[in-house]
């Protein structure tokens, strides 16, 4: 799949994460955690991770955590993905 | 549920709130939000473009999750204008409760505080990494709308004192001029000057963000408050950057907020080891040219005034089809920059 506009998913509460997609030439993930010093390796494994399975290689994600735990993270970023993937003309 | 306060009886309950915190309602805002329980207002928060403001919770509903769901419902609504990068002003005793919600604090003064959600200020100084020069630099923010010989004069004086001088193009688009023009004028007409290099301010001076009062009416301490910001921002993490030690400014006859800006600049630089310089502005005629005298001439098609107050390439595109239609938008063109 590729990311083909703009979408967003998920909410600022505590234990929670927004996750901010949009097109790019190339693949970035830029995060930002209230754990970031402890965590940063884990959630970007699980980022990584569902990227892999949705075979995403270009377009900017970031992630904006507040110590959510690996489901929520792997939830969010689907549901945002297929978000900034679909097809506008057929999600009407 | 956050909900947005549309009617009168719902806005009140806001600038009461708002109030009894201490804090003055501000008018301008796009969206306002508040949050209800039992009826009662608990929690409220607006947004003005991309700065975030008002925010206030009842001291009974502070501490719980009143503030995560006030910022999801701003930043959720700034998806829809897109807007990418977003603003807190704060105290500095709230910042430690924003930096939970990854809001990092950009400059503070006194007892306020400005944060950005996410890096965007490390990001434009990373894309700007290329323009990095050693030696002693200087630097000019201009909003050229548009680009005259004045600018030109400023620049050319400027770029000889130093080893290296950025042209800062304001970003915000509120002028007449559209800032894609204002960009290209000034690249045109400083391409010949093999030691300045030409970027945007991005929302990092002179922007809706750093000195909202440069664009709209405000009193004279918010305006003053903002410029010292402004020029805190610049000097702390901008001119750093850059190596960036002298800023240098035209004398300003005509706009009383310009000229309180630059006022107010050699007294915020100074301390921070910046020097300020004002550059006499250059003559033409009897008075001295401003962008303002451009866009009266403009207004009256006086292409022969505009010849000597404008250089080639901005004359030009005057003249071209883009720069007619401008000239439409020019006859009810109120605003002052």
């Amino acid at each position: 799949m590729k990311i083909i506009h703009k979408a967003q998913a998920g909410t600022m509460q505590s234990s929670d994460l927004m996750v901010f997609l949009e097109p790019a030439p190339q693949l970035r993930v830029e995060i930002d955690s209230t754990v970031k010093k402890q965590f940063e390796h884990l959630i970007r494994r699980q980022v990584e991770s569902v990227l892999q399975r949705f075979s995403i290689t270009s377009g900017v994600i970031r992630i904006s955590d507040r110590g959510a735990l690996d489901y929520a993270i792997a939830a969010r970023l689907e549901t945002g993905l297929l978000r900034a993937c679909a097809d506008e003309r057929k999600s009407s | 549920m956050v909900v947005n306060l549309i009617n009168e009886r719902d806005r009140n309950l806001a600038r009461q709130l708002v109030e009894e915190s201490g804090f003055t309602f501000e008018e301008e805002y796009d969206l306002l939000f508040g949050k209800f329980e039992d009826g009662e207002l608990v929690a409220t928060a607006a947004r003005d473009h991309n700065v975030f403001k008002m925010i206030c919770i009842r001291e009974s509903h502070r501490g719980g999750q009143c503030l995560g769901e006030l910022v999801t419902a701003l930043i959720d609504s700034c998806a829809y204008s897109d807007i990418r990068n977003f603003f807190i002003f704060t105290t500095l005793e709230n910042r430690g409760a924003f930096a939970h919600l990854n809001f990092t604090p950009l400059v503070t003064h006194g007892k306020i505080c400005l944060l950005e959600h996410g890096n965007g200020l490390a990001s434009y100084l990373q894309q700007h990494n290329a323009l990095k020069q050693a030696g002693n630099n200087g630097a000019v923010v201009v909003n050229c709308n548009p680009f005259t010989r004045g600018h030109r004069y400023l620049i050319e004086a400027a770029a000889a004192q130093v080893d290296h001088l950025y042209i800062f193009v304001v970003r915000e688009d509120r002028s007449l001029f559209p800032f894609d023009v204002r960009m290209a004028l000034v690249r045109e007409g400083t391409a010949d000057l093999n030691n300045v290099s030409v970027l945007d301010t991005s929302d990092y001076a002179v922007s809706q963000v750093t000195f909202p009062g440069y664009f709209l009416k405000q009193d004279d301490d918010r305006l003053q408050l903002q410029m010292e910001i402004d020029l805190l921002l610049f000097a702390r993490q901008i001119a750093p950057f850059f190596g960036i030690t002298h800023r240098f400014i035209g004398t300003e006859p005509f706009c009383r907020t310009t000229r309180s800006y630059s006022d107010t600049m050699p007294c915020i630089l100074g301390p921070e080891g910046i020097q300020t310089i004002q550059l006499e502005r250059k003559i033409s005629g009897d008075a001295p040219i401003s962008a303002f005298r451009v866009r009266k001439a403009l207004r009256n098609e006086d292409y022969e005034a505009l010849r000597k107050l404008v250089p080639a390439a901005t004359l030009e595109f005057l003249r071209s089809a883009d720069g007619r239609k401008l000239l439409t938008t020019s006859k009810n063109y109120r605003r002052r920059h």
